[in-house]
């Protein structure tokens, strides 16, 4: 504290002195980073302003994840009240770039970061680019992980010598996992966010990715047996939910709570939710726990993922604040190391090929599965809180809680997406 | 005295100017304007082409504009007429209470409706969340299966529509003490002279004087429910907002979330017909019942 204190005063001291010389360039931020990841990245935003005291300070605001983020952006980029940097979801770029709401990121700008295509694994790089051209610089890629309560899985015997849960290689044998678990009095062996068909797009994607799937063929939606894939993803969540093995009508927040709270015993859910079980642990208010690859319910494996990217907005920018906002964004992914304790896997190829990177736990369990990652289909539909993500979230929620019939859902669903 | 009548109208004229001019400036330009835009194919922000009646006649087979509107008249079903009841069943026992005992019971029936949406949000997420809700703990003790209240369709309206007769009931209840207070004391001595009941006492006195301030409330509740979108969006948020949808959230994910201003303009246009429509009903209707009486 006291360090902060003396730092501010030195900074403040140093802002007054540079004014006549030299003005501080303020970069205006944007980010949708609320949760435990949200800290770290506020931590990594004043280590910046701290080292560039004087020259260039970061003014960072955090709004609402999802639809409320991505409408003001839009909005605010139409009105010319853009911020200079911002948050972005790969996924959501060819929206992005369909709505012009995106400046390009050039060569030029490229060779200022000093960064290039081979510092970014191929499907990453590929992520942010739209018709040869970059509208996003990479930080990281977020897969959902299965979340596990080390002491209820070991209590039931279903905890492997190597301390992951046993059973998941195929669908009966993670049933089986799921089923001792409730014999053993667990509520509910796996806790999913059942209310919220926009965050089940995430699991129920990556069972299709499993079967080898796709959802958009050539510009149609769910050709050919890719249908029937859908269905079939959706059938195994509704046993699940039929069998008594997974919370029913949950929403995000209960879903975590219900996990810490020891009454689900697993759970699906993004990396980002790594912070909130280090720290409750840390602070002695959780169970041990771990965090492994999706098990293998299909032929394949496959888990969808997303990349966390920065973004300049469209329109006028003066030189110098695009330059600083070009430092931003460089400082950022060099020093991401320590945004891979918020449970992401840092997009910057050097960062995770660094022997501090291979020994973070949990991240080094989960990482294998990043030969398997599966991202959004690249299409103006596509993108978390999109259209896509829309319609499909309606049907959902009903047929995980086995008031619909997975085969109906489908029909439904290819219909409303044909009507957009 | 000689009035000159020419001077009297510039004088009004200059009067009224400063009022017209906002008023035109912030209502009727936006309206105008927004008739324009249902007529073209214009995103959010910025002009578009024109396509005639192609956003009108394409609601008509939109599942999610039929959702929304049978939504919103079971919203509206739900709560104008109810809420009234509630209200003034309210004012009617506050009314026999006298001083202060008055004065703090009123406050407390009050104290919702000072609060922000949000807050109202919270503190009934807390009481009927599936899984955390306060209330949910209650229906175990007593042994009744747990009601995923906000992620059920069968529920999340009926359970919107008491929340808000709950958050909103106050104000109504204010308008109906006003009426009440209005109603001269002597015609109810005079009828108690007559040994007349209780009953007939609220049926021939207190309900036909009361019967303006009636119409007042339920035009008042019709308008406010019919443009329902706060409750709805906060209290479907992390569940099924697409189930839920009423008219004016459909307007704004049309706008904001799929960036078709033209076809949210549309619907803005077809609701506010609406709204136009039915309160001019309701209060006709209301002024013939009066009437007959």
């Amino acid at each position: 504290m006291t360090n902060y204190k003396v730092t501010g005063s030195v900074m403040l001291l140093a802002g007054f002195m540079s004014t006549a010389a030299q003005a501080e360039v303020v970069v205006e931020w944007w980010d949708f980073l609320g949760g435990g990841d949200g800290v770290r990245m506020k931590q990594l935003i004043e280590e910046f302003n701290a080292e560039h005291a004087g020259e260039i300070s970061i003014q960072a605001t955090t709004l609402e994840w999802g639809v409320p983020f991505y409408t003001k952006v839009q909005t605010s980029v139409a009105v010319g009240e853009a911020p200079d940097i911002m948050t972005y979801h790969a996924s959501r770029i060819p929206l992005a770039v369909s709505q012009n709401v995106l400046s390009e990121i050039t060569a030029d700008d490229w060779a200022t970061m000093g960064l290039g295509e081979g510092d970014f694994a191929s499907a990453t790089w590929d992520a942010v680019t739209i018709d040869s051209a970059q509208y996003a610089v990479p930080l990281d890629t977020h897969p959902i992980v299965l979340y596990y309560n080390k002491e209820l899985l070991s209590a039931a015997g279903v905890l492997t010598d190597d301390g992951v849960p046993m059973g998941m290689d195929s669908l009966e044998g993670f049933t089986e996992t799921m089923r001792a678990l409730q014999s053993n009095g667990v509520k509910f062996p796996l806790g999913s966010v059942t209310a919220d068909g926009n965050f089940m797009f995430r699991t129920i994607y990556s069972l299709v990715g499993q079967q080898g799937g796709e959802l958009i063929t050539d510009g149609e939606f769910l050709t050919g047996d890719n249908a029937e894939k859908l269905a079939n993803a959706l059938a195994v969540l509704q046993d699940w939910t039929n069998e008594g093995l997974q919370s029913t009508y949950t929403d995000y927040p209960a879903t975590v709570a219900l996990f810490t709270s020891g009454e689900a015993a697993m759970m699906i859910n993004g990396v980002w939710e790594v912070p909130t079980m280090t720290d409750l642990n840390a602070a002695g208010n959780l169970f041990e726990w771990g965090a492994v690859e999706l098990p293998m319910i299909f032929d394949q494996r496959a888990t969808y993922a997303d990349s966390h990217s920065f973004a300049i907005p469209a329109g006028d920018m003066d030189p110098e604040t695009r330059a600083a906002t070009l430092e931003v964004m460089s400082w950022m992914l060099k020093n991401s190391l320590f945004w891979a304790t918020a449970g992401h896997i840092p997009a910057y190829a050097p960062v995770t090929a660094t022997a501090e990177y291979a020994a973070m736990e949990p991240n080094a369990t989960y990482s294998p599965l990043t030969d398997n990652m599966i991202f959004d289909p690249k299409s103006p539909l596509a993108g978390v809180a999109g259209p896509i993500f829309d319609v499909m979230s309606t049907y959902f929620v009903p047929t995980l809680n086995g008031e619909m019939d997975p085969t109906e859902a489908v029909e439904e669903i290819i219909i409303e997406l044909n009507d957009m | 005295m000689l009035r000159n009548t020419r001077r009297e109208t510039l004088v009004a004229l200059v009067l009224i100017a400063p009022f017209l001019a906002i008023y035109g400036l912030t209502f009727v330009y936006p309206t105008v304007a927004m008739v324009n835009l249902s007529f073209t194919d214009a995103p959010l922000i910025g002009p578009g082409q024109w396509v005639g009646f192609d956003n009108y006649t394409r609601l008509a087979g939109e599942r999610r504009f039929d959702t929304a509107f049978w939504n919103t008249a079971y919203f509206v079903a739900l709560s104008v007429i109810p809420g009234t009841f509630v209200a003034m069943v309210i004012a009617l026992g506050v009314s026999r209470l006298t001083g202060r005992m008055q004065a703090l019971v009123l406050a407390l029936f009050f104290l919702p409706y000072i609060l922000p949406v949000s807050v109202v949000y919270r503190l009934w997420d807390w009481t009927l969340n599936f899984q955390f809700g306060i209330a949910m703990y209650v229906f175990d003790i007593w042994g009744i299966e747990r009601v995923p209240i906000f992620k059920t369709t069968t529920w999340f309206m009926p359970a919107v529509a008491f929340v808000t007769i709950w958050w909103t009931c106050g104000f109504s209840i204010l308008l109906f003490l006003a009426g009440l207070r209005a109603i001269p004391a002597e015609i109810y001595e005079a009828a108690s002279l007559d040994n007349t009941g209780r009953w007939t006492m609220f049926r021939r006195i207190t309900w036909p004087l009361l019967w303006p301030v009636t119409a007042l409330v339920t035009t008042i509740q019709l308008i406010l429910q019919l443009k329902i979108f706060d409750q709805v969006y906060l209290f479907s948020t992390g569940g099924r907002p697409n189930d839920n949808l009423v008219l004016v959230y459909y307007i704004f994910q049309r706008a904001f979330v799929n960036n078709q201003g033209g076809r949210a303009a549309a619907i803005a246009v077809v609701l506010f017909l609406i709204v136009v429509i039915v309160s001019v009903l309701n209060f006709q209707l209301m002024r013939l019942a009066e009437r007959r009486k």
